[in-house]
């Protein structure tokens, strides 16, 4: 276990300096957040639509494959550390299991799971295009008291 | 204070010979194992028919004709219960074996097991392929899943192992958790796989958790291994072992819907598409009672059996009552079936629950006879689901007997064949049900499955009795079935006509199939020299 | 004090704190971390045992991908906010889990400490404990002989696993049993996210519904649909 103690020290260090940064940041620099600094920086145009999800669903797949075949690579490290001792039917046996996996990888690429191809418009934004949309209701006014539509009688 | 198991002298790292490069030329006494395919054939088979499946599919993606996928899956199904003759002649004749390495049971039960499972996946492909058109579903993977989860099953019936008998079980769950979720298009599907994964997930832990304990308690999780130990020493603290048992049991009885732990079947069974339900129903519980039986009653059985009898007693009475009685306040036909189905998994907890030979063949053909008669049920239900899956209320049903009247008689011989009507193969397997109990003393158990079966059949003269006698004046209009037009697939009708020649066949000639369960002796035996 | 009960001291520690963490914290994000915690613990543990391989598997497949693809989840879903937990869902639930949690570690405790000292009846065989042979030999050696069969269906498990996140990651139009929900509550929720994600802007709402049936696939959000379709296709 003695050789573990550099890798502790490091975690120990490693927390100090996180708790360190996080205590002095707001020591410095208090949150006092209005409504202007806490919403979305949009160059001063007002946004009217909610702004897109952090990550596409697609990713989620991608999230999900990697852990499959992350653990089918795992049993290869055992695999390797005792080929020799298993001669041809370990060969037999880790052959066999990686075509029962991989097999499913065909059937990803098939699915078009895994096409990232070039982005596809697949349809306007009506909002953009909108001809009823004039500067005065798409720019906004930034005040002192954070920000507001510009638009008459429609505080939100 | 902790039992912190170290050895005396840890060997540093740095001192541990890892560049010796003769340490791995060592001959290191591995014993390479004997594999002999031909006896996990039907195994291999349903394994490779899946994942052989998923590859043509893929390879020719769009250009199989809809019906390759059915084909192909009911066709592999009989292959391997073809080749489940000769392993049985073999099992008969030399007597059980264990293969691969130690970590399956090639004997009787595990064979009748393949073959009822072999038995649900066929009548599940069959009422699919008209299902998936119907709803407009495209897709092998429901096939895929269906033959893979399949061979989960037939591992968890033949495991001679724990962790052999998790892998199968988690195999068997997860490919169903994803069918119940499958019907993209309704959202009660989708709820139904999100709970079914939910609580499923929360029961394999506690299965593996008693596996742990079981496995700290005898050192072994071969299930061979176990029976040794435990015959030939008496632990003076046996704690762990007990906790094992009682951990295990949550784990298999959230597989096979046993009171208390049953509160996902009627959703689940409500939300899901129809014939993942026929399977899930006729399939997913054999599995679950095959694993059941297969470590308590062979492998715990002799040893403690006086101490998990109990446990396995007091999930069979509630599962009877609560079955029962709660599938007559039910009325969404789906719902009342898998109350009805819970009731008869009592049925089958009291046979375990017997502790014998005699218990286990009377299970053995109760989920045969139960295969039929729940996969039958559910084929009807599919199809009177009609386009969207969503007319199962007990009134949609009203009228049946006009407008269908052949679906209709059918349906009555299923749901008298679940009330145990003589002359259906239900009668027959209640009654070896209550007679294995009766000679192992158990009356009180007996009586109560008795009166379970009579409260049971009024829920299913209820269903019949809308169908015949309801109809008549259904908002003011004579003798015409509420919705659209009830169609039967004629894969459907196969399967109907599969369900009900097998329901009255085991009911008035069950003399060959009853010495088949009879044969199917469930034994653990070491591997050979 | 040896080192070993330090180690395992300090680990315990850590590993029941981060448990509780999962459980009682209320932000999605706090309780995956506290599980990175867990186990990171575990793995600590592993190492003290000398069962190094595990340790690492634990670190790099459970903290590194596991956690990661639940945090993914939590982003994905932006659950950036703590739930409110002020309602039980179910009438009782609450008490109910805590007598249930309480039970269960009750008779696990039961179980170990009536055993006093002697937990396990006997010593496992399948890999003795030998200084000379590291512990990815050992493994190895069991993962290809006893357990050979659990070792080559884990890949059928991995193929499902594949199939169903391909299956179910896939779209369909409007779901069609909206009307079946008689009490109306999985039906209104659904209506309130429906009008929720098609915030009505002036005369463009029309319009704009228009083409949302135009579009090939549906649209779960406005512009989660334009920013999925611009990933590429689905089919």
């Amino acid at each position: 276990m003695g050789q573990y103690l550099p890798l502790i020290t490091l975690l120990v260090l490693t927390g100090v300096f996180g708790a360190v940064s996080v205590v002095v940041s707001r020591v410095l620099n208090p949150p006092r957040p209005t409504e202007a600094k806490s919403s979305a920086y949009e160059s001063g145009i007002t946004d009217i639509t909610e702004p897109p999800e952090r990550f596409p669903v697609r990713f989620y797949l991608i999230a999900m494959i990697f852990i499959v075949f992350d653990i089918e690579i795992i049993f290869f490290y055992p695999f390797t550390m005792v080929y020799s001792e298993l001669g041809w039917y370990g060969v037999i046996a880790i052959v066999i299991f990686s075509a029962a996996v991989f097999e499913s990888f065909l059937y990803l690429i098939s699915n078009g799971a895994l096409d990232w191809g070039p982005a596809r418009i697949s349809r306007r934004s009506v909002i953009a295009s909108d001809p009823d949309r004039t500067s005065t209701t798409t720019v906004r006014r930034v005040g002192a008291d954070g920000r507001a539509f510009a638009l008459d009688g429609e505080e939100s | 204070m902790f039992g912190l198991p170290t050895q005396d002298e840890p060997i540093p790292f740095d001192e541990l010979p890892l560049d010796d490069p003769l340490l791995f030329d060592e001959p290191a006494g591995v014993v390479i194992p004997d594999i002999e395919w031909s006896a996990i054939a039907p195994n291999l088979i349903l394994m490779l028919g899946g994942i052989l499946l998923l590859t043509v599919v893929s390879l020719v993606r769009g250009r199989t004709p809809s019906w390759f996928s059915a084909v192909w899956t009911i066709s592999t199904a009989v292959f391997a219960g073809v080749t489940l003759v000769p392993l049985w002649q073999r099992v008969q004749d030399d007597g059980a074996e264990s293969v691969m390495a130690g970590a399956i049971g090639l004997d009787g039960f595990s064979l009748f097991v393949t073959g009822v499972m072999c038995l649900s996946v066929v009548l599940g492909a069959l009422l699919l392929e008209g299902y998936l058109r119907r709803e407009g579903l495209a897709g092998p993977e429901w096939y895929v899943l269906l033959l893979l989860s399949a061979s989960g099953g037939v591992t968890m019936a033949s495991a001679n192992d724990l962790i052999v008998m998790f892998i199968g079980l988690e195999i068997l769950s997860v490919a169903v958790y994803v069918m119940a979720a499958m019907h993209s298009k309704r959202v009660s599907s989708q709820e139904a796989g999100l709970k079914y994964f939910v609580l499923g997930a929360f029961s394999s832990a506690f299965l593996l958790y008693g596996i742990a304990m079981v496995y700290g308690a005898t050192g072994t999780t071969n299930l061979v291994g176990i029976q040794q130990f435990l015959s030939e020493t008496v632990l003076t603290q046996n704690g762990l072992l007990l906790a094992g048992f009682a951990f295990m049991l949550v784990g298999f009885g959230f597989k096979v819907g046993a009171v208390p732990f049953h509160n996902w079947t009627p959703d689940v069974y409500q939300g899901a598409p129809s014939p993942v339900v026929a399977y899930m129903a006729s399939g997913v519980k054999v599995a679950g009672f095959a694993g059941m039986i297969r470590v308590f009653v062979v492998t715990f059985g002799p040893t403690y059996g006086a101490d998990w009898r109990p446990m396995v007693y007091a999930l069979a009475m509630l599962s009877l009552v609560v079955g029962s009685f709660g599938a007559i306040v039910q009325t969404d036909v789906k719902r009342m079936l898998a109350y009805s189905s819970i009731s008869h998994g009592g049925f089958i907890l009291v046979a375990v629950a017997a502790n014998s030979e005699a218990g286990t063949a009377a299970a053995l053909f109760y989920l045969l006879v139960y295969t039929f008669m729940i996969a039958g049920s559910f084929g009807i239900v599919t199809i009177m689901g009609r386009t969207g899956d969503g007319l199962h209320a007990l009134s949609d049903y009203r009228g049946l007997s006009k407008a269908r009247p052949g679906l209709a008689l059918l349906f009555t011989v299923f749901l008298l064949a679940q009330a145990g009507v003589p002359f259906t193969g239900g009668f027959l397997a209640k009654f070896y049900v209550i007679n294995s109990s009766v000679s192992q003393g158990q009356y009180v158990l007996a009586l109560i499955a008795m009166s379970a079966a009579v409260v049971a059949a009024f829920l299913y003269l209820r269903i019949v009795v809308a169908m015949y006698f309801d109809g008549n004046t259904y908002r003011g209009e004579s003798a015409t079935l509420a919705g659209p037009k009830v169609r039967i697939p004629a894969a459907a009708g196969v399967a109907l006509g599969i369900a009900v020649v097998g329901t009255l066949w085991l009911g008035i000639l069950p003399g060959q199939m009853t010495s088949v369960a009879g044969d199917a002796v469930a034994q653990l035996v070491a591997i050979g020299p | 004090m040896r080192v070993e009960m330090f180690t395992f001291l300090v680990t315990a520690t850590i590993v029941l704190a981060g448990s509780l963490g999962v459980v009682l914290l209320r932000n999605p994000v706090h309780n995956a971390l506290s599980l990175i915690g867990t186990l990171f613990g575990v793995a600590v543990l592993f190492i003290a045992q000398e069962a190094y391989f595990l340790a690492a598997i634990q670190v790099i497949v459970y903290a590194g991908a596991i956690v990661v693809l639940f945090l993914f989840v939590i982003m994905l879903l932006g659950v950036d906010k703590s739930e409110s937990l002020r309602r039980e869902p179910i009438l009782g639930q609450r008490p109910a889990a805590i007598v249930a949690g309480v039970a269960i570690l009750g008779l696990t405790l039961t179980a170990l400490l009536s055993s006093a000292a002697r937990v396990t009846g006997e010593q496992s065989v399948l890999a003795p404990l030998d200084p000379a042979v590291p512990d990815i030999n050992r493994l190895g050696r069991v993962l290809f002989t006893e357990y050979i069969f659990a070792f080559e269906v884990t890949a059928v498990l991995l193929t499902i696993a594949v199939v169903g996140a391909v299956v179910l990651i896939r779209r369909a139009g409007d779901p069609i049993d909206l009307g079946e929900f008689p009490d109306g509550t999985m039906g209104d929720v659904l209506a309130a996210r429906a009008a929720e994600r098609n915030p009505t802007i002036d005369d463009a709402a029309d319009e704009e519904a228009g083409l949302d049936e135009t579009a090939d696939d549906a649209a779960a959000t406005d512009d989660a649909a334009a920013t999925d379709d611009a990933a590429g296709g689905e089919r």
